[in-house]
């Protein structure tokens, strides 16, 4: 099970989606979610300048296209790996499979990329397996598909 | 009610008695060492919170592939809004050259018109000059007395002469109106 976790996505209803699909596959007992890149960097960066530093999430689950934010999901990840110490198991959801885009955000640190779809529950059940190769820096990046 | 000096074991068993049901990720950690008809009363708990989650789960993906599908709607609805806004102007367009066609057309029917006019009347004016004029020759050279006569012409072709100025000068823009000019 996942420590805590934190998602990033503008859309309300997939914030529903994921909470109920977390608990139905006892992901995790703690997840947060936030509807902007802002809210998030302004967290990570309170966590990082003033601390405490374990109070940041043990995993974060950022959308690529992050409506109404001054910067994209690979942008958060570039931030949150480069500028607020890392240590944190970072990917993308999204319903994008753009090989560019999945590129770039495998140069910014992403660990893994989860497409989103109607059917999230089996990707997240593949990701919870994968998860401890994620959180010991073992396994390679991963698009769940 | 549960007060602040029931224990957990208690507060629960009042909850049962209650038929209140927990919900959430409280009831995943309570100990796996409570009494047999607590732990009853959660493993309750958890099926119903399970229960509930997966309808909620059900339901919130169907509304979410119904905004999907109004999106996708809209998108094409507005794609057609501008489409039909396209042929409205063109058509509007065309009327506008059609009118602007009958129009022209109108008015080159009436120059045409009054062309023709003016062209039967120099030529009555030229047939009057040329009649007089012959008749006044004539005259002369019969040595016939021809002082109304040539008052007569003289009158005429002065008339003829300043009408017919005017006349060339109508013909001139009706040339120029119907484009014949050109």
């Amino acid at each position: 099970m996942i420590d805590s976790i934190l998602l990033v996505d503008d859309e309300d209803l997939f914030h529903l989606v994921f909470e109920d699909a977390c608990s139905l596959l006892d992901m995790t007992l703690s997840l947060q979610a936030l509807d902007s890149s802002d809210e998030a960097d302004k967290l990570f960066k309170k966590w990082f300048v003033e601390g405490p530093i374990d109070e940041r999430p043990e995993c974060v689950f950022v959308d690529l296209n992050i409506i109404g934010s001054s910067f994209d999901g690979i942008e958060l990840i570039r931030k949150i790996n480069t500028d607020y110490g890392n240590g944190v198991v970072i990917g993308i959801i999204s319903s994008s499979d753009d090989n560019q885009e999945i590129e770039k955000a495998k140069a910014v640190g992403a660990q893994f990329w989860i497409i989103k779809s109607d059917e999230i529950e089996p990707r997240l059940e593949e990701f919870v397996k994968d998860y401890e190769g994620y959180k010991n820096k073992e396994n390679p990046f991963k698009v769940y598909k | 009610m549960i007060t602040s000096k029931d224990t957990v074991e208690e507060a629960l068993r009042k909850a049962k008695a209650k038929k209140v049901y927990l919900e959430g990720n409280f009831v995943k950690i309570l100990s796996k060492t409570l009494p047999a008809d607590v732990k009853e009363y959660v493993e309750e708990c958890k099926a119903r919170d399970k229960n509930a989650r997966r309808k909620r789960l059900d339901v919130t993906k169907q509304v979410q592939a119904q905004n999907k599908e109004l999106e996708e709607a809209a998108t094409v609805n507005k794609a057609l809004v501008i489409e039909l806004q396209n042929e409205k102007d063109e058509a509007e367009k065309l009327r506008d050259k059609a009118v602007e066609d009958l129009d022209v057309l109108q008015k080159r029917t009436q120059f045409e018109l009054v062309g023709q006019i003016v062209r039967v009347a120099l030529v009555i004016i030229v047939s009057v000059g040329i009649v007089s004029t012959t008749m006044y020759l004539v005259g002369l050279m019969m040595n016939r007395d021809t002082t109304l006569l040539g008052n007569a012409w003289t009158n005429l072709i002065g008339i003829l002469l300043t009408n017919s100025f005017s006349i060339i000068g109508t013909i001139m823009g009706v040339k120029y109106a119907t484009g014949e000019g050109k």
